[in-house]
């Protein structure tokens, strides 16, 4: 008996942990438990060289994580106590795929294609009237974010099908900005002449100046887009030589061909590239960049700040930021409401996480810390201050050659004073791009299923390498021959198609007819 | 209280459990996948697709080959040194077998990154892709060689050895009618060992060949980040080629040396 309890035990304490992981861990006393969503290492946590800890002054120690500062912030609000369950992830894919499983997230980060992917897929719900109400003093976002952006979240449309019916809806109703950007190239002036940089344009990535001295990213969509900015940078050039009313339309248009007639064309240009570049790089080419292996590297522009910072501060080294004349891709990455939020009760306290992370003082936490650009500008113009006194990019009076205009982004004027370097090549220029660069940009949609399917099929075959027929052939043969002569070796001694029966009264042994009277005696 | 009858089985209850979800479930769960499109119907199309698109049999291919010279390079350069220390009669043998398999205590990531820094210092990085993945793959799966190796040559009795000598047998002859053949065990587990993983670790083939080089793996994690049903049935397909290699070197054997050699 009591062995037989104790096998129970075993097998229960054996169970346990599987146990403990399937039922999961839930919040801390709290009314509400929010679940966020977001990319990896894209909010201030208060480590070193956070905001707090480099202007403000506080100790390692004393700098806060800003979920800890929002649960503080809500309780006090709103009166309700509430847990932030703060998980991440590393790309829009994985994302996706963690939603579709059915993992319950109440607020997610997504990029632009991907919130519209979601959006036409029913996945996510649009924000409440209540929180584009900007008379509520707590709706910070509505108060604070950039004009520039706000237009942009207002005028770009994605189509969702609902009971049948195609509808258009705006990106606003269904995401609030967080950070956005460009992609551009990261250069290294003692080896790359921007003049001639200038001149190539996309086709850098083709020219045999930078053979092997220029990475690719390592994704799909971005180098897909590059691709086309190689393809297509005549077109581009000629559209921007006499701009019309149309412009911005014309080169978004242009950035999202994916229809079949241009992905051959771009599958071409993909394989010219691959020849020519020095690999490609999801994260690798800042450090290469720093070690001089290359020259170039396509980055986005919150990337590109970091890399100019590091080489900067720990190789002594100053490398530029350049957008190609032709035109580039603008992305931001926002926050969307998951469907089933209203019935989890959490909606406000999203919206509210939002509001929070939209004040301008978290805007300059988040901002400082990650070196991405928010799309908050705020009320006062709050993140002029922070160009110009805590990034130190430039002064508020200054020489008239040196004005640098951001109006575009502000919505008001709004200007610094920068010296040539920051304005035309170094971080300010990353981090807010003057308004002609901001104009040649273009949003990239989201690839519909068939047109995804397409367009990773050419990938797969731009990365890998194809063998020739024959070579297939020749290898398909010389795996049969193998296959078959191992097998030979294992079994071979057991068929034998020219084995005759044995004579009556013998019985094979070992192979060798044996008599049954030799074996018995 | 009646409880039901326990046995020692009993025990096997959690493993059974532990199989069903984390082995058996998952295998199922991609053989579904492999076997519908994306509106969950059943369907041949990714089978056909992957053996009618010359890219994925290429990839294949270049994955074998990729796996085979990593396996033949381990196993030139591991047979002698388990063979030396096995018959070695230092005492700090262990130290030298140390050594060796040291490096597999060191975070994997950063053993890559530390080579790509070297092939950058020396001027490769970028420049012969699919050399530094295979350098790459023989540094980092090495030990999984050299330990099965050793540890076979080890159990061989000298006593086979004087007895080779005793029939007249010469040190060329005792080491190819006695230790190759004893040993044989240890080489299967050390080729299942270095082979298997070598057609699937892209982080190697990304880190040292700048992403250049795609080996099986990489396809099968980047369908994962947009068709899970062709990742699937790459994932499958990749798990026939494994089987049917194991099974050809003999890997599913029972034979007692074998079990004896591997980790």
């Amino acid at each position: 008996m009591k062995k037989r309890v104790l096998s129970i035990l075993t097998a229960a304490l054996l169970l346990l942990p599987t146990l403990a992981a399937l039922s999961g861990c839930g919040g801390k006393n709290a009314e509400i438990v929010l679940k966020v969503y977001s990319w990896e290492e894209y909010i201030d946590d208060g480590g070193e060289g956070s905001y707090q800890n480099d202007i403000e002054g506080l100790d390692k120690e004393d700098a806060h994580y800003i979920i800890d500062d929002f649960e503080t912030w809500y309780e006090e609000t709103y009166g309700v106590s509430i847990h932030v369950d703060y998980a991440t992830f590393g790309t829009n894919e994985d994302m996706y795929n963690e939603i579709v499983l059915g993992n319950e997230y109440d607020l997610l980060c997504p990029s632009d294609y991907m919130i519209m992917k979601l959006a036409a897929e029913d996945l996510i719900v649009p924000y409440d009237e209540s929180f584009f109400d900007e008379s509520d003093p707590n709706n910070y976002y509505v108060r604070n974010v950039s004009p520039y952006i706000k237009n942009i979240f207002e005028s770009g449309t994605v189509s969702i099908t609902k009971d049948g019916q195609p509808e258009q809806h705006s990106w606003s109703e269904y995401a609030a900005g967080y950070m956005w950007g460009t992609t551009g190239f990261v250069y290294n002036p003692d080896y790359v002449d921007i003049a001639d940089l200038d001149e190539l344009g996309w086709k850098a990535f083709t020219s045999d100046k930078y053979t092997n001295k220029i990475t690719a990213k390592d994704n799909v969509r971005d180098t897909y887009f590059a691709a086309l900015g190689v393809t297509y940078q005549d077109e581009l050039l000629a559209l921007a030589e006499n701009k019309e009313e149309s412009y911005n339309q014309t080169l978004t248009e242009i950035f999202n061909r994916t229809a079949p007639e241009y992905t051959d064309v771009v599958g071409n240009t993909l394989l010219s590239m691959k020849d020519n570049i020095y690999g490609f790089e999801t994260d690798t080419g800042k450090q290469d960049m720093v070690s001089g292996k290359i020259w170039l590297n396509y980055a986005w522009s919150g990337d590109a700040v970091y890399a100019l910072d590091e080489a900067e501060e720990k190789n002594d080294l100053m490398l530029e930021y350049y957008v190609p004349q032709a035109g580039s891709n603008l992305w931001f990455d926002g926050w969307v409401l998951t469907k089933g939020i209203e019935e989890r009760g959490t909606k406000q306290a999203a919206e509210a996480f939002v509001n929070f992370m939209s004040m301008p003082e978290s805007a300059k936490r988040n901002s400082y810390y990650i070196g991405y650009t928010s799309v908050i500008a705020g009320e006062e113009n709050e993140m002029l201050e922070f160009l110009r006194d805590d990034l130190e990019y430039g002064e508020e009076e200054g020489e008239p050659e040196d004005f640098y205009d951001l109006s575009w982004f502000f919505g008001t004027d709004a200007h610094v004073y920068a010296d040539e370097e920051q304005r035309t090549r170094r971080q300010l220029y990353a981090q807010f791009p003057p308004q002609d660069v901001i104009e040649r940009c273009a949003v990239m949609n989201y690839f519909n299923a068939d047109t995804s399917e397409r367009i990773n099929e050419l990938w797969t075959h731009v990365k890998a390498e194809d063998l020739d027929a024959w070579a297939i052939a020749v290898l398909c043969v010389a795996a049969a021959v193998i296959v078959l002569f191992v097998l030979y070796l294992k079994f071979g001694n057991k068929i034998d198609f020219f084995r005759k029966k044995p004579k009556k009264g013998y019985e094979l042994v070992d192979q060798k007819p044996v008599r049954y009277e030799s074996r018995n005696a | 209280m009646k409880l039901p009858r326990f046995s020692r089985k009993t025990l096997c209850i959690p493993y059974a459990v532990f199989l069903i979800f984390f082995v058996i479930i998952p295998m199922l769960v991609i053989l579904v996948y492999a076997f519908t499109d994306r509106s969950m119907h059943f369907s041949f199309g990714n089978f056909v697709k992957f053996f009618s698109d010359p890219t994925k049999l290429s990839t294949i291919a270049y994955s074998i080959v990729i796996a085979l010279i990593t396996t033949a390079a381990c196993l030139l350069i591991a047979y002698p040194v388990a063979y030396i220390l096995a018959r070695s009669k230092m005492k700090k043998k262990y130290v030298v077998l140390m050594l060796f398999v040291l490096p597999m205590w060191i975070n994997f990531v950063l053993r890559v990154n530390a080579i790509r820094e070297l092939f950058n210092w020396i001027g490769l990085l970028g420049e012969t892709n699919y050399f530094n993945t295979v350098f790459g793959m023989v540094y980092d799966f090495l030990p999984f060689m050299i330990l099965p190796l050793y540890t076979t040559l080890m159990k061989i009795d000298p006593a086979l050895y004087e007895a080779s000598a005793d029939l007249g047998g010469n040190g060329f002859t005792a080491f190819t009618r006695v230790t190759l053949p004893l040993s044989l065990p240890g080489v299967m587990s050390g080729v299942t060992m270095v082979f298997l993983p070598s057609m699937t670790n892209y982080v190697v083939s990304d880190m040292l060949g700048n992403s250049m080089v795609t080996i099986i793996g990489k396809f099968i994690y980047e369908y994962f980040g947009t068709d899970w049903h062709m990742g699937s049935m790459v994932a499958l397909i990749l798990l026939i080629v494994v089987f049917v290699s194991t099974w050809l070197t003999g890997g599913f054997s029972s034979e007692e040396n074998v079990r004896g050699a591997n980790l």
